[in-house]
């Protein structure tokens, strides 16, 4: 057996590319100065940020005036939610970010199907007349699940034309996180119809602590960090001049392979679920089943009844790095609140991998890993005294209990329990 | 004495093969090795982290998911179950409160001490019984002998610059009838760690973590100022009654304390006494002071592992965890009991142990008033 390291975690932080790393270098020794600085060179490096700037605008359909470079998605999504006072809208199953600013206004949380997608006609139903923000990531990093984010646009949009019409002067805007979708799926801020858009260069084989919002002109943004007015007054601070460069050249890069890399992740999530479920077959699968509505590297798979926890370690000793979700989450051992949002059962979840793959994955590496996710999981299967007709049995059991994951995704929550207000 | 000899062959756990080990896996070096020795000696070992206190709030990233991911690790190396047993209110109300209680009132105590009483042999040891455990381990440096008259004594460790016996001097003689200390044989923590990196334990490399459990990377003095409120007072010196400036409450500081007094420059001062009534700190310059000194302790709360209170007499004491064994003579006497040192030694702070030995095996102690 070759001792391969196989790094199936690209959801939670991706390798910085050669070509970007290239990019940043010269503005740690020689191209250092303060973009703010009065003389010629300074200014060099301040037209630098500012084609940086231009380079990622152009890439995502937006003006280069309205994108504020942060350092990384959880504060651009801080800054969004600063931009209102009132009501907002989120779902269930965004990132901790998001729910933590959401938790700081009067808000309504609407819940997902099974499979994880957010419903447009219940976002419509949980909007207020006193609604300001709309939040909704543009694909989950756990699960996976693509959100349909154009539609929900259009549910803004009509709420906002029948305040037009009623002389009621509230606004209200469409946020998308798209930090986990922009290896994968287009981000022209356009074309998804959204007011402001986080992005991450950490997910996109960019530097880490470097990320944007992009906000259109309707909105205000109202500065959370306060100094020497940079970013427009609305992020103060010396500009991080090798972060931006770097993620400009991120992005470039993504948005060039990105058709080819989504089919070739795609073939190869395809190839290591084909291998783990021709071991076991028992093995449950979540997210959701039409390959369009979700990220294409990403498999989420649970053993039911053995501790992914366990297996992450058994894993970690055979090269093969994976993510999982059940984790000592913000204090309490329990398991993710997307995986008890989308109600699976909790012996299904602690069993759960998230498995995601990434630009240098091979063929080989995918084979490698599958062996080794079946042989820890039969390891531990035959510690606890398991074999397949009984978890077989198990698993049909749970699934019958909780009737979701396995049923299709159009299970239409009843109105009472879809939203969530405060 | 007594004991002591007919035992010396009888030292080590040597319980039957397959009996049924509940172990304290705290993600750290010895208890990660204790587990280790128990599944290679054939027990039935069921790991268990045991969750005491956690100053988590919500946002923030939890302390102990570390420690816990480290005792993950241990178990899956060793094939064995891991248990997260939450004794957060256990520990709460018996060591927690009783710390800031006795802070409050100008003690200065130990909780490892209250912990290994209530905590590990105490409602660990209750809850493996009840799980059906036959013995409860841990990884403290100390070793269980077991007599053949029946009775059960603890030692000071093969390793006496890691000897934990000062922290387990009120276990009882029945917990320590059910417990094991797989690592209190071995002579030094080098070969603790060498042991660990041989089995891949994969926690060889992490740094001792003596002295209070549970406050963590949070120091005693910010643990402090958030349960009880800050007081200005005086700091007097000793010889004078001179106020040379002033504190923030005389509960935050110990005898022979250097640091933390804000005096503006001058020579080191060290804390001679507090008053919390009066909320004043009493300090002097010179080191050799013979207020730093004493050369007898009034115990309180005494206890006694056998069951019995040894007969007054010699002894030898330790007064902090790895301080050097002091002799001195034991008077019982009807109030309380003394101890009378040889020598002057260095005054202890009221609340902490004082630990009392009969060669190698440790009787049982009391606090110092």
């Amino acid at each position: 057996m070759d001792n391969r390291e196989v790094y199936l975690d690209y959801a939670a932080a991706t390798p910085v590319d050669p070509e970007v790393a290239a990019a940043m270098l010269p503005y740690f020794t020689e191209r250092f100065w303060n973009p703010s600085a009065p003389y010629a060179r300074a200014r060099e490096v301040r037209d630098d940020v500012e084609r940086a700037r231009g380079t990622v605008a152009r890439l995502i359909g937006a003006q280069p005036d309205s994108i504020v470079f942060t350092a990384g998605a959880t504060e651009a999504n801080n800054l969004a939610f600063a931009a209102v006072d009132g009501h907002v809208v989120v779902d269930v199953i965004e990132h901790e970010s998001v729910l933590a600013c959401a938790g700081m206004h009067e808000r309504r949380t609407v819940r997902v199907g099974p499979d994880g997608i957010v419903d447009p006609a219940v976002v419509a139903r949980a909007i207020k007349p006193q609604t300001e923000l709309v939040s909704v990531e543009l694909a989950n990093g756990e699960i996976g699940s693509v959100q349909p984010v154009r539609e929900i646009a259009r549910v803004v949009a009509a709420e906002r034309a029948r305040r037009l019409e009623a002389g009621e002067r509230a606004p209200i805007y469409l946020h998308t996180d798209a930090s986990q979708a922009a290896g994968s799926l287009s981000v022209n801020v356009g074309s998804l119809g959204v007011d402001l858009l986080t992005l991450s260069a950490a997910k996109i084989y960019g530097p880490k602590q470097v990320g944007l919002l992009w906000a259109s002109d309707d909105v205000r943004l109202r500065p959370l960090v306060y100094g020497g007015g940079q970013e427009a007054g609305v992020r103060s601070g010396t500009e991080n001049v090798a972060g931006i460069v770097g993620f400009a050249r991120a992005l470039e890069l993504s948005c060039e392979r990105r058709g080819a890399e989504a089919r070739r992740l795609g073939g190869l999530r395809e190839r290591l679920c084909g291998e783990i479920l021709s071991e076991l077959p028992w093995a449950v699968v979540s997210g959701p089943k039409n390959a369009k509505r979700r990220l294409p590297g990403l498999l989420h798979v649970a053993f039911a009844g053995i501790e992914a926890r366990r297996l992450v370690i058994a894993l970690e000793r055979r090269g093969v790095s994976v993510g999982t979700g059940s984790a000592c989450a913000a204090s309490r051992m329990r398991v993710s609140h997307v995986l008890e949002s989308i109600g699976m059962p909790r012996p299904l979840a602690e069993g759960s991998l998230r498995l995601t793959l990434g630009r240098p994955t091979t063929e080989d590496d995918v084979d490698y890993a599958a062996r080794a996710i079946v042989d820890v999981v039969r390891d531990e299967m035959s510690r606890l005294g398991l074999d397949d007709v009984t978890q077989a049995a198990r698993v049909a059991s749970l699934l019958g209990a909780s009737g979701q994951v396995s049923r299709n995704s159009q299970g239409q929550a009843d109105a009472s329990s879809e939203v969530r207000g405060v | 004495m007594l004991r002591q000899k007919c035992e010396v062959c009888e030292v080590g756990y040597n319980a039957k093969r397959g009996a049924r080990v509940f172990c304290g896996l705290s993600g750290g070096v010895d208890s990660a090795l204790a587990a280790a020795l128990l599944v290679e000696q054939g027990y039935d070992v069921t790991a268990v982290y045991m969750r005491n206190w956690s100053r988590d709030l919500p946002g923030f990233r939890c302390p102990w998911a570390d420690d816990l991911a480290d005792a993950e690790r241990v178990a899956v190396t060793l094939g064995i179950d891991l248990e997260v047993w939450d004794c957060e209110a256990e520990y709460k109300a018996t060591v927690v409160d009783y710390l800031v209680d006795a802070y409050a009132h100008g003690y200065t105590p130990n909780p490892d001490v209250m912990c290994n009483q209530t905590i590990k042999f105490g409602t660990f040891l209750e809850r493996s019984l009840e799980r059906g455990a036959d013995f409860v381990a841990t990884g403290h440096y100390g070793r269980i002998v077991r007599g053949k008259d029946g009775r059960v004594s603890l030692l000071r460790a093969l390793d006496e610059h890691k000897d934990q016996t000062y922290f387990l001097w009120r276990v009882g003689e029945r917990a320590l009838s059910r417990a094991l200390l797989p690592v209190g044989d071995i002579r030094d923590k080098a070969e603790v760690r060498r042991m660990c990196a041989e089995r891949g334990l994969g926690v060889e490399a992490k740094p001792d973590s003596d002295g209070i459990c549970f406050v963590g990377p949070v120091g005693i003095r910010t643990f402090l100022l958030d349960e009880l409120e800050r007081r200005a007072g005086d700091v007097v010196e000793w010889e004078t009654g001179r106020v040379l400036g002033r504190h923030d409450g005389a509960f935050l500081f110990t005898v022979g304390q250097r640091k933390g007094l804000d005096l503006g420059g001058g020579p080191a001062r060290y804390v001679v006494s507090t008053d919390v009534v009066r909320n004043v700190v009493y300090v002097t310059a010179d080191h050799n002071s013979p207020a730093l000194f004493c050369d007898e302790l009034r115990l309180t709360d005494e206890h006694w592992i056998s069951g019995e209170a040894p007969a007054d007499g010699r002894y030898l004491v330790r007064t902090r965890h790895a301080g050097e064994l002091r002799g001195a003579v034991l008077e019982l006497g009807a109030a309380a009991p003394v101890l009378r040192f040889d020598k002057p030694v260095r005054r202890v702070a009221p609340g902490q142990s004082a630990v009392i030995y009969d060669g190698v095996c440790c009787l049982g102690g009391g606090i110092v008033e």
